[in-house]
């Protein structure tokens, strides 16, 4: 297939119109778009692509632009957006209606620091904020992987067990406006990997119905559950998305986790994005010095993947989760999660939080080393560590 | 892994440099990145961008802190941080064009090349004179510093599709490049990129951007509003030379007295003009295309008959100047040159000043105490008035020798006449004698069948008149259609209103006499009926006569209304007597011919414009002074650019006015009508009608402009329109709102 340089931002915007061109021998697509810094060259991508069937309809709002998305979807047309740290904050109201509606939107987003203050640069706060809301979310550390993991993001949602939308993340500037050589699959094959759009609960002109309208709490208890059964599905199906995507475009699309000298490994990093990247090269480095220690990237955010995650630190006595993200009041939020799946399991690991990169800092191979030293050192995990800032002062007077 | 970066400015292509070096190793099989450093760029600010290539797949995603090769695309932005990082002995490259050697004891640890690219790109037409691209150049430059062949550069250019002239220019550049190869000593980088910031930075309760500068953003701009004034088409089309735009813009502001005082500059009748005027502004008016003409007239005659204002020279001066005729057109120059302060005299062959003033316009249109007042206004600025005081060609020479200058103003005297059979008798009176006979009260029509022939104003005003005073029955005769009829529209459709008959298409071939009926005199008219053909000289369809269709109107009374013509009798024989004409060329004394002498325009409005433009080039030549005549609006407010271009319905922002229909006001009834002299037009109640002039062109404070600044860089203080252009980065939201596009952009 052909390869181009091309920037995070192309391969995404890319992958979203060749995946709606697939539908067009079904509802065709339609969605709603809306430009925010560092995304507006993928939603400037769609605009300009010459859909066979249904159109791209760019809008005054973030907020709209995820309502056009969701009523071009719950007509059964194949629907996608993206949007970035505000943007997505302005489209939270709509955001996990389309989750709770099940509709099978896939969303590339852009990581960028949640302002104020005023800041364009990498951090994952933002798509982190939404992970409540039924969206499955994935991560991704480089051009390929945004674009297979969009594809596949269309297939996975679309899956009659699933049935939720799917957020893709990359890291701001890093992937996303950074020109690498990219494999760009053919429309043809594209149109083999994605099956028309069958929506089992679209609207119809001349069938009257009504989506997510008042439910008693046990119906609405009910609808909680079957979204929870569908997110428990994912991982099974997800392996059969990633078969398929890797016979039909003869690129395996990566693993839900990925690992990387994790069988043996005494010290484990866990991170995600581009983050990784750096840490898989000090890993290798460290390795190839005889060190006992490995890498988990982790793809997949939402649903958690607890079982992968435990399994991959089987031989880990120490792990550093690496979190480009900051909860206020709580700490880094895959440490949260990571934690949480460790609890009742492994109690013996020690896991420390390290908050790196926020706002856009740059997580070099000696800032990784940094941590490793002190994760190394440590006699029991603590407080998140706040890489590259002082910390423990009063700033109150 | 080759570590590359880029220092340049915002649009100069630094990015796309570093895809165009990424993309010519891309394609030689090598793994690449490319990518810039965004932050608060824009055109002209300082940026970075970056590019690796390596034979490995590449998993750096960091910023590049310790490049291999410097490459500098603006020579402004060398100094020391711009090596800073980079490995000793890498090439730093700058585009400059002084040789390497200029640059080596600055930068003793590397080898050193550099290129005139922005030359090359001037040559080749890449981008502008002010803003060349040389990103393309350089790339040829680069090639040849890394030892690439020049092909390779050339297939990385053309797969980003640069053809033609970016080729040329690279290929220029590869071959021009000088190169500096052995650094002076070797030692270990300078100038490390900054550390990671570990220190505290400020506090959110101090505002994150409080250690930030103030940003003149006014600097981003390339082009910037201005404000300019056109040319209403009421001020153009305006014979008077009114300032239209002006004095409705008062009487919207509520100030009658100021919109006189504004009339007055220009015209000393606006109470009659607001009567007797065609209103060619009314036909101009651009309110036409959204829901009808602002109705002008009734302004005019509103501000006329409601604004006070006093009249006074406005200096004292000694020469004498003589006018001959105190019809609208002396009387306006006499106006004027009181106002500048000269000694007028004005010589008058009738009993009474004001000439068809007067008699000429009948009271129903015109009522006599509207003459009087604005004529008195005229004499109140001492200008002094002889009547019954006809001047003969001796009399002429002598007034030019007695005076320092003359204006002849003798309008129409001629009236054509109609070779009807019976000239001379009681049966055919011309129409301009028949209303001075109705104005001094003796004219007797009772009774009488009266056809009145031609299709002017006189012929309108004849035939009313008649009606009024009891004429049993009134007739107009025309030769040409409604159309072609020159008469005010409004009076044509009011006369017959009024029960006037107007037979088109009618020529009268003769008149003969018929039997009486004991009580009056009888004629019969015999007519032909007319059809149009082609048009001729006058512009109109000629009547063509159709034969065989004669046909007879019995009438008591024929008036003939058929236009006049000057009487020049009093310059000598062969003398072209047109305005602008200095006549009697042989006196020193400056004597010109004003109204419709000169002009045969035959409108009110028409002679206050000729009288004014006499009295203004009179003055200049006495005094010395530079009075220009102008069809702007005054400003009030400074304005940047006057523009002398008419402004048209198109120029308007027509959407944005609610729609209102012209007020036209209340009319007498028909039973006075027909039989009062009583005026016709009652005229409008208060000037709101003002209000819908949508202001073509002039600035008229509504401010609209400052309520969507999105900046807040645009307000009005008193009528100074204030933008602050060290902030205005001229996005044109304000010329997009102003309705009447007083804003524009102009170029920097």
């Amino acid at each position: 297939m052909p390869v181009q340089v091309i920037t995070g931002n192309h391969a995404a915007g890319y992958a979203l119109s060749v995946a709606g061109e697939a539908n067009r021998t079904a509802r065709g697509v339609a969605c709603g778009i809306y430009p925010i810094t560092p995304q507006t060259e993928i939603v400037e991508y769609v605009a300009k692509f010459p859909f066979s069937k249904g159109r791209v309809v760019p809008v005054e709002s973030e907020h709209s632009a995820i309502a056009v998305s969701m009523g071009a979807s719950m007509s059964g047309a194949r629907a996608f957006t993206a949007s970035s740290a505000n943007g997505l904050a302005y489209m939270a109201e709509n955001f996990m209606v389309a989750g709770y509606y099940r509709l099978p939107i896939v969303m590339v987003a852009v990581n960028r620091t949640l302002g104020p203050p005023w800041n364009i640069w990498a951090d994952q706060g933002d798509t982190l904020m939404l992970r409540d809301f039924a969206w499955l979310q994935f991560y991704c550390e480089d051009n390929q992987e945004v674009l297979d993991t969009t594809l596949l993001a269309f297939r996975l949602a679309e899956d009659q067990r699933i049935l939720l939308p799917v957020l893709t993340c990359m890291d701001a500037f890093i992937v996303s406006h950074t020109q690498t050589e990219t494999a760009l699959p053919e429309q043809t094959d594209v149109d083999r990997f994605l099956p028309d759009l069958d929506l089992p609960h679209r609207m119809h002109y001349d069938e009257a119905r009504t989506l997510g309208g008042l439910a008693w709490p046990h119906e609405g208890l009910s609808m909680r559950l079957e979204i929870d059964e569908a997110m428990k599905r994912v991982p099974d199906v997800y392996q059969e998305c990633r078969e398929s995507f890797t016979d039909i475009f003869g690129r395996d699309p990566g693993d839900v986790i990925q690992r990387f000298g994790t069988d043996d490994a005494d010290l484990v990093i866990v991170a995600s994005g581009t983050m990784a990247t750096t840490a898989r090269e000090v890993v290798r480095r460290r390795r190839e010095a005889g060190e006992k220690i490995g890498l988990v990237k982790l793809k997949m955010f939402r649903p958690f993947p607890d079982v992968a995650l435990r399994e991959a630190c089987q031989s880990a006595t120490r792990v550093a989760v690496l979190d480009r993200n900051y909860a206020a009041g709580a700490g880094g939020i895959f440490w949260q999660d990571t934690r949480a799946a460790f609890q009742g399991h492994r109690d013996d690991v020690l896991i420390q939080n390290y908050l790196t990169g926020l706002c856009g800092g740059d997580v070099t191979p000696a800032v990784i080393d940094e941590i490793l030293a002190d994760l190394t050192a440590r006699a029991e995990a603590g407080d998140p560590v706040w890489m590259g800032i002082e910390t423990g002062r009063e700033t109150l007077q | 892994m080759i570590e590359i970066r880029i220092h340049g400015r915002g649009g100069q292509g630094g990015v796309t440099l570093a895809k165009l070096i990424a993309t010519s190793r891309f394609l030689q099989g090598l793994s690449v990145q490319a990518f810039g450093l965004y932050a608060a760029e824009r055109s002209g600010a300082p940026i970075q961008a970056f590019c690796r290539y390596s034979e490995e797949p590449i998993s750096n995603r960091n910023l590049i802190y310790e490049p291999d090769h410097v490459i500098v695309l603006d020579p402004t932005l060398v100094g020391a941080a711009i090596v800073a990082g980079l490995k000793a002995g890498g090439w730093l490259l700058i585009n400059s064009p002084q040789p390497p050697e200029e640059f080596a004891s600055q930068f003793a640890r590397n080898r050193l090349a550099t290129v005139d690219a922005t030359a090359i790109a001037r040559d080749n037409n890449l981008g502008t004179r002010s803003v060349p691209i040389v990103n393309t150049a350089l790339a040829g430059a680069v090639g040849r510093m890394l030892a690439f062949p020049l092909h390779e550069v050339c297939a990385a250019l053309e797969h980003l599709g640069f053809k033609g002239p970016n080729l040329t220019a690279a290929t220029r550049a590869y071959e021009e490049l000088r190169l500096l190869e052995s650094p002076h000593d070797v030692g270990p980088p300078g100038g490390l990129a900054a550390p990671a910031d570990e220190r505290r930075g400020p506090s959110i309760l101090e505002g994150a951007g409080a250690s930030l500068p103030a940003l003149k953003t006014g600097q981003w701009a390339t082009e910037q509003p201005q404000r300019r004034q056109m040319i209403p088409p009421c001020n153009h089309i305006c014979p008077a030379g009114n300032n239209v735009q002006g004095f409705l813009n008062a009487l919207a502001h509520d100030e009658p007295d100021e919109a006189l005082e504004i009339l007055l500059r220009t015209t000393p009748f606006p109470s009659i003009c607001g009567r007797a005027c065609p209103a060619p502004c009314m036909e101009a008016c651009n309110r036409i295309e959204v829901d009808g003409a602002v109705n002008v007239r009734q302004m005019e005659r509103y501000a006329g008959d409601h604004g006070q204002v006093t009249t006074e020279p406005l200096a004292e001066r000694d020469e004498r100047i003589a006018i001959v005729g105190s019809g609208p057109a002396g009387l306006t120059a006499a106006y004027h040159l009181a106002r500048f302060g000269y000694r007028v005299k004005v010589v008058e062959s009738g009993p009474e000043v004001g000439g068809l003033l007067r008699s000429g316009i009948p009271e129903f249109r015109l009522p006599e105490d509207v003459v009087a007042r604005e004529i008195d206004r005229i004499l109140g600025l001492g200008v002094a008035v002889e009547t019954d005081h006809q001047i003969d060609r001796q009399a002429l020479l002598e007034l030019a020798r007695d005076h320092d200058a003359v204006l002849v103003a003798t309008g129409l005297q001629e009236q054509r006449d109609l070779q009807l059979g019976m000239d001379g008798t009681e049966a055919v009176v011309q129409g301009i004698d028949f209303l001075d006979h109705v104005h001094r009260g003796d004219a007797r029509v009772d009774g009488e069948a009266v056809v009145v022939i031609g299709g002017g104003n006189t012929a309108m005003d004849s035939a009313r008149s008649a009606l009024r005073l009891g004429a049993r029955s009134v007739r107009v005769v025309y030769r040409r259609s409604r159309q072609e009829m020159p008469a005010i529209r409004e009076e044509i459709h009011e006369a017959a209103e009024e029960g006037v008959c107007i037979e088109m298409l009618t020529q009268p071939v003769a008149l003969h006499e018929a039997p009486g009926d004991g009580v009056r005199r009888r004629y019969r008219l015999t007519c032909r009926r007319m059809e149009l053909g082609e048009p001729d000289e006058s512009g109109r369809r000629a009547p063509i006569e159709i034969p065989g269709s004669d046909f007879e109107l019995a009438c008591n009374r024929v008036i003939l209304a058929l236009g006049q013509s000057p009487d020049v009798s009093v310059f000598p024989d062969g003398t072209e007597v047109r305005e602008n004409s200095q006549l009697l060329g042989l006196l020193e004394t400056p004597l010109f011919a004003i109204g419709d002498l000169a002009t045969r325009d035959g409108t009110v409005a028409g002679a206050i414009g000729s009288g004014r433009r006499a009295a203004v080039h009179i003055h200049n030549v006495l005094s010395g002074a530079q009075v220009r005549i102008s069809e702007h609006a005054d400003a009030l407010r400074d304005v940047d650019v006057w523009s002398d271009e008419v402004i048209r319905a198109d120029a308007l922002k027509l959407h944005l006015f609610e729609r209102q229909p012209t007020a036209e006001g209340d009319s007498l009834s028909m039973a006075a009508r027909r039989s009062t002299f009583d005026e016709v037009h009652m005229g409008l109640e208060d000037a709101s009608e003002a209000a819908r002039c949508l202001s073509c062109g002039v600035c008229n404070e509504c401010d609209l402009c400052c309520t969507y600044c999105p900046e807040g860089v645009l307000k009005r203080v008193g009528h100074h329109l204030e933008f602050d252009y060290a902030y205005c980065k001229g996005c044109g939201v304000c010329v997009t709102e102003c309705p009447r596009s007083v804003i524009f952009m102009s170029h920097l």
